[in-house]
């Protein structure tokens, strides 16, 4: 965490400084993960989360000289762009409309609830889905550098690891130690929910494979 | 639980079943992108020009704050009736309270007569007056608000853009002289008691111990602390006006049609609007946009709503011609 935050602490020098470059690779970095933040948390509604996202990097960049690395460049544009959620309900004055993620409400207990949600006559279902898939995707979107891409080559797309050496253009051995440290890291996100309740273990092995 | 997190030969690996069973994560669409990319952008210009012009600010604020407090009496008056509202806070901006000055954070607060704040380095302000005018402070700025009609500009940096009618105007204090403006849009600068007035359009009148001096549109007058008037010319389009354009109050044009944003647009940047023919300005006023510009530079926000239309616009000198797209 300490070297994330000093990374990222140059990257916002870099930026500050007027480098384009540095700017236009945070903002692809940053850009699908915080529209995914955003829509998530304003009933998905695209246009809505396209603004609130425009408003995020303007106002980001805007403060960028007030960034101390206290947290990771990312976890402060989340800071951000809940802000600007809260002003846009505010503005529209639909306060109590709000949508309330599961992983933004302080008892994690609830979301282990809904993992586990499944019963033995309800298996599998489209609220099921849609709950795995919310907390699947926020914790691959708050993972550091690429973990979350490398995951998905893997897992999703079924890559070897010498097509993901290939992709990222490392030897096949750093690949390799690449994926390991993203599924630790993965493993770990999802653990710290886990260490709330002895029931998400159980959840866990009821997920449909 | 530590054991899960790797693969094993007989039992499930969690990390992939969980994984597989989210799916993929959503893309963001690609005109999403594109749109966000380019506020993102000119955010990003706009901020860095304004750190490369901060070494100049810092030096006019040590003079101007230096000059200053030999000049002016200060009668405390206690924070009253509304007489503006802060629309947008940039960087450093403080109020003072309780006998100092504390940090403003929160925009849309109302600020009542008597009520004093300053810009710091790089920071800058715009206010909502109560009479419908807009008034923005540079960086190095302090002004207090003395009446609803009625600011004293201690130093530093202003801009008013006033669509009032004779006699609706507002009037600044300054230790070089009192402007009074007239239905306008206007820049002052004050450094102890010298002062510069930048007119960008109407007129404005400086009232310096009885002699008065009068400004108009396309002027700059330079009045030094022996009461010596220089005049030049300055163009409604100069870069001097930029850092005001930053931070016009955007309006809300959700809804609205693309005319609404033109009009704003050409204002902001001193340029007359000038529609190709009346099929394009008919055009201008049924197509509805759909977003928000706020924070945006009013070039930058019809940059990024007019790449969702079939109009663009070109810059011609003092001019913003509108025509439909050539090419989508």
């Amino acid at each position: 965490m300490a070297d994330l935050v000093h990374v990222d602490r140059a990257v916002a020098r870099r930026i500050l400084g007027g480098d384009e470059a540095a700017f236009r690779e945070l903002f692809d970095r940053f850009f699908p993960r915080l529209y995914r933040f955003a829509l998530a948390r304003v009933g998905g509604d695209p246009d809505t989360a396209q603004d609130i996202v425009q408003e995020t990097f303007c106002n980001a960049i805007e403060r960028l000289d007030s960034y101390r690395g206290e947290a990771a460049l990312y976890t402060w544009f989340c800071q951000i762009c809940r802000n600007a959620i809260a002003d846009h309900y505010r503005r529209r004055q639909t306060g109590s409309e709000r949508f309330v993620l599961l992983e933004d409400q302080p008892d994690v207990r609830a979301i282990l609830e809904a993992l586990a949600a499944p019963t033995d006559d309800e298996p599998d279902t489209g609220a099921w889905r849609q709950q795995v898939h919310r907390v699947v995707e926020a914790t691959l979107d708050a993972l550091p550098g690429r973990y979350g891409e490398v995951l998905e080559w893997k897992y999703l797309d079924g890559e070897s690891v010498v097509e993901i050496a290939r992709r990222l253009e490392l030897g096949p051995k750093a690949a390799e130690s690449l994926l390991t440290r993203a599924r630790t890291a993965f493993h770990a996100a999802i653990s710290e929910l886990a260490v709330a309740s002895d029931e998400l273990t159980g959840a866990l092995g009821r997920s449909p494979g | 639980m530590e054991q899960q997190s790797q693969d094993h030969p007989n039992g499930p690996d969690l990390v992939a079943s969980l994984i597989r069973a989210a799916g993929r994560r959503i893309e963001p669409p690609a005109d999403a992108y594109q749109r966000v990319l380019t506020a993102a952008t000119a955010a990003f210009r706009e901020k860095t020009a304004k750190r490369r012009g901060r070494t100049w600010m810092l030096v006019a604020a040590a003079a101007s704050v230096a000059a200053v407090t030999l000049l002016l009496q200060w009668n405390g008056t206690s924070t009253q009736a509304q007489v503006a509202t802060v629309a947008r806070v940039i960087g450093s901006v403080e109020l003072e309270s309780g006998g100092g000055w504390k940090p403003m954070t929160e925009a849309r607060s109302s600020l009542g007569t008597g009520a004093r704040l300053r810009t710091l380095a790089g920071g800058s302000v715009a206010l909502a007056l109560d009479g419908g005018a807009s008034l923005r402070l540079a960086a190095a700025t302090e002004v207090e608000m003395e009446g609803p009609r009625r600011i004293l500009l201690r130093s530093g940096t202003i801009y008013l853009d006033n669509k009032g009618s004779v006699g609706t105007g507002y009037q600044f204090e300054t230790p070089a002289g009192t402007a009074r403006d007239v239905g306008t849009q206007f820049e002052l600068y004050v450094a102890g008691s010298a002062l510069r007035l930048r007119v960008r359009e109407g007129r404005v009148e400086v009232d310096r111990a009885g002699q008065l001096v009068t400004g108009s549109a396309g002027e700059q007058l330079e009045i030094d602390v022996l009461g010596s008037v220089v005049r030049s010319t300055i163009a409604t389009t100069d870069a001097a006006w930029q850092w005001a354009e930053t931070l016009a109050p955007a309006p809300d044009i959700d809804g609205k049609p693309a005319a609404v944003l033109l009009d704003w647009v050409a204002r902001e940047t001193g340029r007359k609007l000038h529609y190709e023919s009346a099929t394009v300005e008919s055009r201008a006023a049924t197509v509805i946009l759909h977003g928000n510009i706020r924070h945006l530079a009013p070039l930058a926000a019809l940059d990024v709503m007019l790449a969702t239309t079939d109009l663009e616009y070109a810059l011609n000198g003092d001019t913003m011609e509108v025509r439909t797209r050539t090419e989508l």
